[in-house]
């Protein structure tokens, strides 16, 4: 029917339309800071006076950005690695042995978003200022507290994928068919669980990446990570922050495409 | 001593009891239905016998073995679930593989009895495909396929065809007797469904709250039922008081009697009738339902309305409502039933 089309093609100009404005006014900042981090100087006049790739030069060679980025790297990692290893197989306890216990651990896994940052970083430091750990100060500390931040994600998202699949009904035909409940879990329930874990990972981790208030409170310069050294370097050129700023971007960028590509279902093959 | 025995088996979850003092046994190469309404029981006897819910009593014996306390992995019990259980990652050879690769089979012999047994089911061309990419029908004839290949002493299926269309419905049933029948395995089925049961079974144990009502050949149940429920759950039936059953039948009996619609006829003027036939009652037709081959009339008959099949043989016959009709009863197809 031609009405039919001609009316849906009328919705689509329009959604379009309210779609790309909204991304256009978004992309603004970022493609300004872009710009800016391509210039050579940019001051009084409307258009920059020459680009360059000087400012990612000087960044990507100081040694300090190097290891800060080093270190916020292996922190994430850290972190990210011990919440998968402790939160696997603890839903799998949760859904497979105590499914009741899916409703507290929904509660439990907002408590990190109930305090917030700078009340409950205080609150660590007077924890651990006398205690028998002196972790204050050390990469430790920031593990322990992205492993709180990073936990209702991992929670949620890998929650998610156990509910995606029957898994009593799983579990009870590999046992039939002879595996052990170990064998079960690491060949049908891990392998399914993998979409929803990868997708989760990387969304933690460029949230992580980002995190200020625990890393500038509970480490600081001590233990100097990507987000303190942006924040250091806020006197210096304008331009240097700019391209640090953009590198930063394309890297979380990075990540979160990854998240989206494998949380993504793959396309059925038609037969 | 029968191939499955089964003796005073008895699930409780908490306080609530799901089955109780359950006896019955299984020949080798038989095919029986626990049939019954949803809530019976009857799943949960059968993940009993599969060893995937613990009894809190009686003994399970298959092959002169008392298999009640061993785990799944020990029982040799294949069993197709409603849901399919197929692996999500793993495609159709990989699903079927994964029970000889648990007994730890060599790749060769693996891939040689996933062959045969995917002729079985007629799933050839299908072997790399995953779950998501599959029909019903088709996942349910891998699961089938998964449970046959480890050959096992007993096959459990589990309302396999409940969430299947009707057609397919119909096919996989007959296919999944003619496997049983070829294979000679001993298989229980479970389904709410009583067609399915009467066409499929060599024998139907009835459950009703978590008892055997009634077990016996398709036609023992439909014909002779024990009691209400059974005469009920199996296909239509009238149910008639002890009083109505003295005027319609001259029957004496303190029970009430069940007579199914199909053996109920309508009186043809300068036919002569068998002495088994009744005498004659008068009844006014109330409303009619086609069927398809079978047209169902509920007729009232003294204060009793009675549900009568007849066949549908051509328009001019269809009785309208309000008419009045001769109805004559088959007496040896009358069964008196305790409550």
């Amino acid at each position: 029917m031609p009405k039919a089309n001609v009316n849906s093609n009328h919705s689509a100009i329009w959604h379009k339309t309210v779609v790309y404005g909204i991304v256009s006014v978004m992309l603004l900042p970022i493609l300004a800071t872009l710009v800016y981090s391509l210039s050579s100087s940019w001051g009084a006049t409307i258009l920059p006076d020459g680009f360059t790739l000087d400012w990612y030069g000087q960044l990507l060679s100081d040694p300090r950005f190097l290891a800060a980025f080093g270190r916020s790297l292996l922190i994430c990692s850290a972190s990210l690695a011990l919440s998968a290893i402790l939160v696997i197989p603890a839903i799998f306890v949760v859904f497979y042995y105590f499914p009741k216990l899916d409703k507290l651990m929904n509660l439990l896994i907002l408590l990190p978003f109930a305090v917030p940052p700078v009340v409950s970083s205080v609150g660590l430091l007077q924890l651990y200022a006398d205690s028998a750990w002196p972790i204050v100060g050390t990469p430790w500390i920031l593990i322990g507290t992205y492993f709180t931040i990073a936990l209702p994600f991992m929670y949620r998202a890998i929650a998610n994928s156990f509910s995606a699949i029957h898994l009593n009904d799983l579990m009870d035909a590999a046992h039939l068919l002879g595996a052990s409940t170990f064998q079960a879990f690491w060949l049908i329930v891990l392998p399914n669980l993998k979409k929803g874990l990868l997708a989760s990972l990387f969304l933690s981790f460029s949230f992580l990446l980002g995190e200020f208030v625990f890393a500038n409170l509970l480490v600081g310069t001590r233990y100097e990570t990507l987000q303190i050294y942006l924040y250091n370097m806020r006197q210096t050129s304008g331009h240097f922050t700019s391209a640090l700023v953009m590198t930063y971007f394309l890297f979380v960028f990075l990540l979160t495409w990854l998240a989206s590509r494998f949380s993504a279902k793959p396309a059925a093959i038609s037969e | 001593m029968s191939y499955v025995n089964v003796t005073q088996l008895t699930k409780r979850f908490a306080d609530n009891t799901v089955f109780n003092d359950i006896h019955f046994t299984v020949e080798q190469g038989e095919f029986v239905t626990l049939l019954g309404p949803s809530g019976c029981g009857k799943s949960t006897l059968l993940r009993s016998l599969a060893g995937l819910n613990p009894v809190d009593g009686g003994e399970i014996w298959v092959n002169g073995e008392n298999i009640t306390h061993h785990s799944p992995q020990q029982r040799g019990i294949g069993m197709v679930f409603q849901s399919y259980a197929l692996f999500p990652n793993m495609t159709t050879a990989e699903n079927i593989a994964f029970g000889l690769k648990m007994k730890g089979m060599g790749q060769q012999e693996i891939q040689t009895q996933v062959q045969q047994v995917i002729e079985l089911v007629a799933l050839k061309g299908k072997e790399k495909h995953y779950p998501h990419q599959l029909s019903g029908g088709q996942r349910q004839r891998v699961a089938l396929a998964r449970a046959l290949v480890v050959k096992p002493r007993i096959l459990l299926l589990d309302e396999p065809l409940s969430a299947l269309d009707a057609k397919i419905r119909k096919h996989l049933r007959q296919q999944i007797r003619d496997i049983q029948t070829e294979l000679n395995l001993t298989t229980i089925f479970v389904t709410h469904d009583q067609e399915e049961a009467m066409i499929l079974s060599d024998r139907i144990f009835l459950m009703n709250q978590g008892k055997i009502v009634q077990q016996g050949s398709p036609e023992q149940i439909y014909t002779q039922p024990a009691n209400e429920f059974v005469a009920q759950f199996m296909g239509n039936t009238n149910l008639v008081s002890a009083s109505a059953a003295k005027q319609l039948f001259n029957l004496d009996t303190p029970h009430k009697v069940a007579i199914r619609p199909e053996s109920i006829y309508v009186k043809e003027a300068g036919r002569h009738y068998e002495p088994h036939i009744s005498s004659p009652q008068l009844g006014v037709i109330k409303q009619h339902q086609l069927l398809g081959n079978v047209i169902r009339y509920q007729v009232e008959v003294h204060d009793c309305e009675l549900s009568v099949d007849l066949l549908n043989r051509s328009s001019e016959r269809l009785l309208a409502n309000g008419s009045q009709l001769e109805l004559l009863f088959n007496l040896n197809e009358i069964q008196p039933v305790s409550a």
